[in-house]
């Protein structure tokens, strides 16, 4: 969940919207979910956000910062490495 | 009670039912208008949608999906709890063993024996009473123990995690040689009870007499031996509570037996030899007659006849404690030897 919402969130968005890709992307995701670990992200220096007014109302956008980018592509890099591992670890089943 | 109320009236109801959950903090304020934004979008998407704006129903149906305020606050609150995993397995071991291995038998076997004996025959008020107060001790101790824990996670338990050596883990066990924990359970009840018995032995001396009491007397030769039984009883009794703690000390069970029976051992020899160098009116070292029956030469013959019978009985004690120190000994010298087998025959490892 955490990658994935790092991943979104080279793009900038606010809470709703990056909700709604994350299930359109079929990962739903709960308030009391999203945005405690947002903030929790956020803490841990891997977004940055800031309140913005927009379409009239006040909304909090996000953004991945400079070490978040780092982090996510070490993330990604474990996550590839897991996939394969269990790539191998099907076929090698599959053959038996 | 249904209020009514507009769409947007209900939102800021709902935020503000979810405020009163939500810990007071520093984000407090900052989460509730993120939920706010977020519900507000979602109706508004609505909205759209439909092409008219929400009522009140459907406002409250995108509020149900959410969830109750007090569920919401607690899954954007911050994660609380009274004890944490670093200390919930000790608190759970400490509340057991105050609990069920300390106040459990102090009170069915010391308080209650002991409040039993001064009801004066009023035996179902007097173990209501014991048990009404193990019950209500029981609470207190648990109230007491989660206190002093909850603090302790507050104020220990980050350097607690840290601070544990795997050198300092207790060594194996051996299954073969642990005593079981029936037999460590009856000997600590048996402690238990000996121990209430010899306490209240001076003031009813109807627990050893019985119905002897009317006519025999129990002989000042208990007064220099009453201390030292007590405390060898008491000595038992924190045996089989080390025993029952500490079942990784294999070792001990042996050992302390040995030593215990050799004390046993000395006194009743002590007691033997000081028997025999009395030298009252017809050799009565243990038992006396009463007053109301010292002219009773029916009597005279009963206490000669006690006399005689417990010195036979403190020998036959001594014996027996003389045969089991040999077994104790036998028993531990094959403990210590299976414990170092290489001590035992080095000449066959190679």
């Amino acid at each position: 969940m955490t990658l994935a919402v790092l991943v979104q969130l080279r793009t900038e968005q606010y809470g709703y919207t990056l909700r709604k890709a994350l299930a359109d992307d079929g990962l739903a995701i709960d308030e009391g979910t999203l945005y405690p670990l947002l903030r929790r992200l956020e803490s841990q220096g891997l977004l940055v956000s800031q309140w913005r007014e927009e379409d009239k109302r006040n909304k909090r956008f996000y953004r991945l910062s400079r070490t978040g980018e780092q982090i996510l592509k070490q993330l990604l890099d474990e996550w590839q490495g897991i996939n394969s591992s269990l790539d191998r670890i099907l076929q090698e089943a599959g053959r038996i | 009670m249904s209020k009514s109320s507009t769409p947007r009236e209900l939102l800021s109801r709902y935020l503000q039912a979810v405020r009163f959950w939500l810990p007071r903090s520093r984000t407090q304020e900052d989460l509730l208008a993120e939920l706010g934004e977020d519900l507000r979008s979602q109706i508004e998407e609505k909205e759209t949608e439909l092409g008219r704006p929400l009522d009140e129903k459907e406002v409250s149906d995108v509020l149900k999906r959410c969830g109750s305020p007090m569920l919401v606050a607690a899954r954007l609150g911050p994660k609380g709890y009274l004890i944490g995993p670093t200390l919930f397995p000790i608190y759970t071991f400490v509340l057991k063993m105050v609990l069920l291995w300390i106040l459990v038998p102090v009170f069915l076997f010391i308080v209650g024996p002991v409040n039993v004996a001064s009801a004066g025959g009023r035996w179902g008020d007097a173990w209501a009473n014991t048990l009404g107060d193990l019950w209500s001790g029981l609470f207190v101790a648990a109230g007491i123990i989660t206190l002093v824990f909850a603090v302790l996670e507050r104020t220990h338990a980050p350097s607690w995690s840290s601070k544990w050596d795997p050198l300092k883990l207790p060594p194996l066990q051996r299954p073969e040689r642990r005593t079981s924990l029936v037999q460590t359970v009856c000997d600590m009840a048996f402690s238990y009870f000996g121990l209430i018995w010899l306490l209240l032995l001076p003031h009813y001396p109807i627990l050893i007499l019985g119905p002897a009491k009317a006519f025999l007397k129990l002989s000042p030769f208990w007064h220099s031996f009453y201390v030292p039984i007590l405390l060898l009883t008491l000595v038992a009794l924190l045996r089989s509570t080390i025993t029952l703690v500490r079942p990784q000390w294999d070792w001990f069970p042996l050992s302390a037996q040995l030593v215990q029976t050799a004390f046993t051992l000395i006194l009743l020899n002590f007691m033997i030899h000081v028997a025999g160098q009395t030298h009252n009116a017809g050799w009565h070292p243990f038992v006396i007659l009463a007053d109301s029956a010292r002219n009773s030469l029916q009597y005279a013959r009963v206490v000669a006849i006690v006399n005689v019978s417990i010195l036979l009985g403190l020998i036959s004690a001594w014996l027996a404690m003389c045969i089991a120190a040999l077994v104790q000994c036998w028993q531990l010298m094959r403990y210590l030897r299976r414990r170092n087998p290489g001590a035992q025959q080095p000449a066959h490892s190679t």
